[in-house]
């Protein structure tokens, strides 16, 4: 059985009133430019309500595994459009249910079109009779293995029999574009994989401190993000050199007030970035309480240096929960490499969790962090990492 | 590029390689083939065999077994050994310095198969006393394991005084690990019943082992199949790989004395430059291989070091622990009786008679300058 066209569904994007038209068309777009790379030709139809993809000569199963990574997409059907005649019906759907491995069926048909002269439950027992007569297939109304679905609209009947799930959330790039700041841990990965699935860009700020940090570390990272570009095409990375910042800080702060002070830093440094590069926010992958920089008192001293809003998307989310998704979306086991990140080189015995705020000052007065700042932001290189990038 | 990890790995020389591809392309046969492709390749087979052993001088005593590596030599060596031989008992000596392929080994066999195991500790200089060796020797003992040069730090043990020693005293026979030493140290491998030969560390390929043992050993065979290499290890032997590794042992036995010579007075350079230095507790004893240099840091962190190094094209060794969730320890400079602070900053540079003098006076340049400008 071939079909012609792919039904595309939105999910929650049903509920998003005026701007729907919007949403719509920028989730064509997004399609338009995922299956634009591998599927020569074929035509996208934007209706009010859901999408159709014309499949032509290309295979549209392997269309719906390319779709099925597309956020703002609840579900794909496989879809035909035939005659509105009540014996193309029945032969095609008795087509359809052939060549499937299931023992029980049901027929449920919608009739939009009220000038076609039979009624829903009448095709319903039309179309059953005859796939019973072709084949072993049984009728179960209420726990079918298959459902043949047929739609009598004006424009001819469409019949489906195929639904497959996809990532849902808002299309990519609705939700705006956000700088994650990625440190090549379990948690930025899975940040950055949560707020894709809301429809929100990312572009990546990842610290970079040679020779206390391993090279090796750049390429965690880009490995990484080269897994969430089954979410977004490209990836920007953004890596700055931290390393003079590092020394100056371990050179004047107490140590105990060393990461404070470097994730201030750190913020400043994202902050200019983000507004250079015009994201919206800065993200990262903090958790309440899981190391002292991420209590709240810790938080709020850090937070202070920008008025850029901080997104934090597994602010409430337990380590085991975040492992979980981390090993979902497969990105744990580059994670978990064990080469040092930014944040472990100086790594304290006895780090604040209750940080005071004048002392943070008055500490960070001791070291010229401006120039320094301003000097990572210039030496910033930044990388585009893409789906099908070489690895050397 | 200046590469001083040679104990980990050597550069494969230019000559080898070209070798090994004309052989790989013009003596692909299967040596077991009874036709003529086929025996021509059991002619290079046969020579490889022939010049390893002689090149050791071992071609009377001795046959050699191909095989991937010495990992693959070691666990051959000892598991084979040791299941085909239990009914003669279930003991095993060895060191406490071994190479993880040997000490795993035996671990395995105590834990897997029920037999006993002595750990013998070193001394202060990472030699294994024949003294202990006598002491550890029981009835049922039928392997004694000690490696000849430690990878680590260069330590050679008496390996003639303990091969006398369990010869005289006991009906074991003696397992070296001669990874290290075969063409830099002098052994007395006809005294020894069971060493390897590891190719990549003697600038042919990797991939390409001996074990060498007696003619009258035999073993339980790993890998069951075709029954080559004498049936103890089953496998078709790649010709061009055998033959690299024998032309390849051949030349380091040929210019042992010519290149230790020269590495020596590398050695020499390098530790009278560390022994007047600050802050530097040097791990490898003096009566060691000149091949490798070992040091611990007492004030900055030897992996930092290592990158830095790196990221200048120099490319060195260590072992440190950088983080306390990465328990990276050198179990050898502790079993020197270091402290486990000492123990987990440790680096190694080590040497190939290709090795210059300028490489290591870069190396030193640079370090001092790493030193100087690194702040953990």
């Amino acid at each position: 059985m071939k079909y012609e066209r792919i039904m595309v569904r939105f999910g929650e994007l049903s509920t998003k009133g005026r701007n729907k038209m919007d949403f719509v068309k920028l989730l064509a777009t997004n399609i338009r430019r995922k299956l634009g790379g591998s599927f020569p030709d074929f035509q996208i139809e934007t209706r009010f309500d859901h999408i159709y993809i014309l499949v032509n000569d290309n295979d549209p199963y392997a269309m719906i595994s390319e779709l099925q990574e597309i956020s703002g997409i609840n579900s794909l059907t496989l879809v035909t459009r035939q005659e509105k005649d009540i014996d193309t019906i029945k032969k095609i759907a008795l087509e359809m249910v052939k060549d499937k491995v299931a023992n029980t069926f049901k027929v449920r048909s919608k009739r939009s079109d009220k000038t076609f002269p039979i009624v829903s439950d009448e095709i319903n027992r039309t179309v059953a009779k005859e796939i019973l007569r072709n084949t072993s297939l049984k009728v179960d109304v209420v726990k079918p293995d298959i459902i043949v679905g047929i739609e009598v609209r004006h424009e001819g009947t469409y019949l489906f029999l195929e639904t497959f799930k996809g990532t849902g959330g808002y299309p990519l790039g609705i939700g705006g574009k956000i700088l994650m700041m990625m440190s090549g841990g379990i948690d930025s990965p899975v940040a950055a994989y949560l707020l894709m699935k809301k429809g929100v860009l990312i572009e990546c700020i990842h610290f970079a401190s040679p020779p206390y940090t391993s090279s090796a570390v750049i390429d965690k990272v880009s490995d990484l993000l080269k897994i969430l570009t089954y979410y977004q095409d490209n990836i920007r990375l953004h890596i700055v050199p931290f390393t003079k910042l590092q020394e100056a800080i371990y050179d004047n702060v107490d140590p105990s007030y060393a990461i404070t002070v470097m994730r201030r830093m750190m913020y400043r440094i994202s902050e200019k970035i983000a507004n250079i590069r015009k994201c919206q926010a800065i993200a990262n992958g903090e958790s309440i309480g899981q190391v002292a920089s991420q209590t709240l008192r810790s938080m709020r001293v850090i937070n202070e240096v920008t008025s850029t809003p901080v997104i934090r998307p597994l602010v409430t989310y337990d380590k085991n929960d975040i492992i979980k998704i981390a090993k979902r979306i497969k990105t744990y086991e580059i994670s978990i490499r064990p080469y040092q990140d930014c944040c472990t080189i100086f790594k304290p015995q006895n780090p604040r969790t209750k940080p005071n705020f004048n002392s943070t000052l008055w500490l960070e007065q001791k070291l010229d962090f401006e120039s320094l700042v301003l000097e990572a932001i210039n030496g910033t290189k930044s990388i585009i990492i893409s789906a099908n990038s070489e690895d050397l | 590029m200046i590469y001083l990890d040679n104990a980990a790995t050597t550069q494969p020389s230019r000559a080898l390689i070209d070798i090994y591809q004309r052989l790989e392309s013009d003596y692909f046969a299967n040596a077991n083939s009874n036709h003529l492709a086929g025996r021509n390749a059991e002619k290079y087979l046969s020579k490889a065999r022939a010049t390893i052993l002689e090149s050791l001088g071992v071609e009377m005593s001795h046959r050699a077994i191909f095989v991937s590596s010495a990992t693959e030599a070691n666990n051959l060596a000892l598991k084979g050994f040791a299941l085909k031989y239990q009914n003669r008992g279930k003991h095993i000596i060895v060191s406490n310095i071994e190479h993880p392929s040997v000490y795993e080994s035996v671990m395995q066999l105590r834990d897997q198969f029920g037999f006993e195991v002595t750990v013998l500790n070193v001394n202060h200089k990472g030699q294994v006393r024949p003294e202990d060796v006598r002491m550890a020797l029981k009835k049922t003992t039928i392997i004694v394991s000690i490696i000849a040069v430690n990878n680590e730090i260069g330590s050679i043990s008496p390996i003639k005084d303990i091969a006398d020693i369990v010869h005289q005293h006991s009906k074991a026979v003696l397992h070296v690990d001669t990874t290290q030493a075969i063409g830099k140290v002098s052994l007395p491998y006809k005294d020894i019943d069971m060493f390897c030969v590891s190719g990549h560390k003697i600038n042919a390929l990797k991939g390409s082992g001996a074990l060498v043992i007696k003619k009258t050993i035999d073993l339980l065979p790993l890998l069951s199949g075709g029954n080559q290499e004498f049936g103890l290890r089953s496998s078709t032997i790649s010709i061009a790989l055998a033959y690299t590794l024998a032309i390849a042992t051949k030349e380091a036995i040929y210019n042992q004395q010519k290149a230790t010579i020269n590495v020596t007075s590398l050695y020499s350079y390098i530790r009278s430059h560390f022994a007047k230095r600050n802050n530097v507790v040097i791990n490898s004893p003096s009566n060691g291989s000149p091949y490798i240099f070992n040091f611990s840091l007492t004030d900055k962190k030897t992996s930092v070091i290592v990158e830095a190094l790196s990221n200048e094209g120099i490319m060195v060794s260590s072992i440190s622990a950088c983080h306390q969730k990465l328990t990276t320890s050198s179990y050898v400079v502790k079993a020197l009786g270091r402290s486990e602070e000492l123990a987990n900053n440790t680096m190694r540079i080590s040497f190939d008679k290709m090795t210059k003098l300028e490489d290591i006076q870069a190396f030193i340049k640079a370090f001092e300058a790493v030193v100087a400008r690194i702040r953990t």
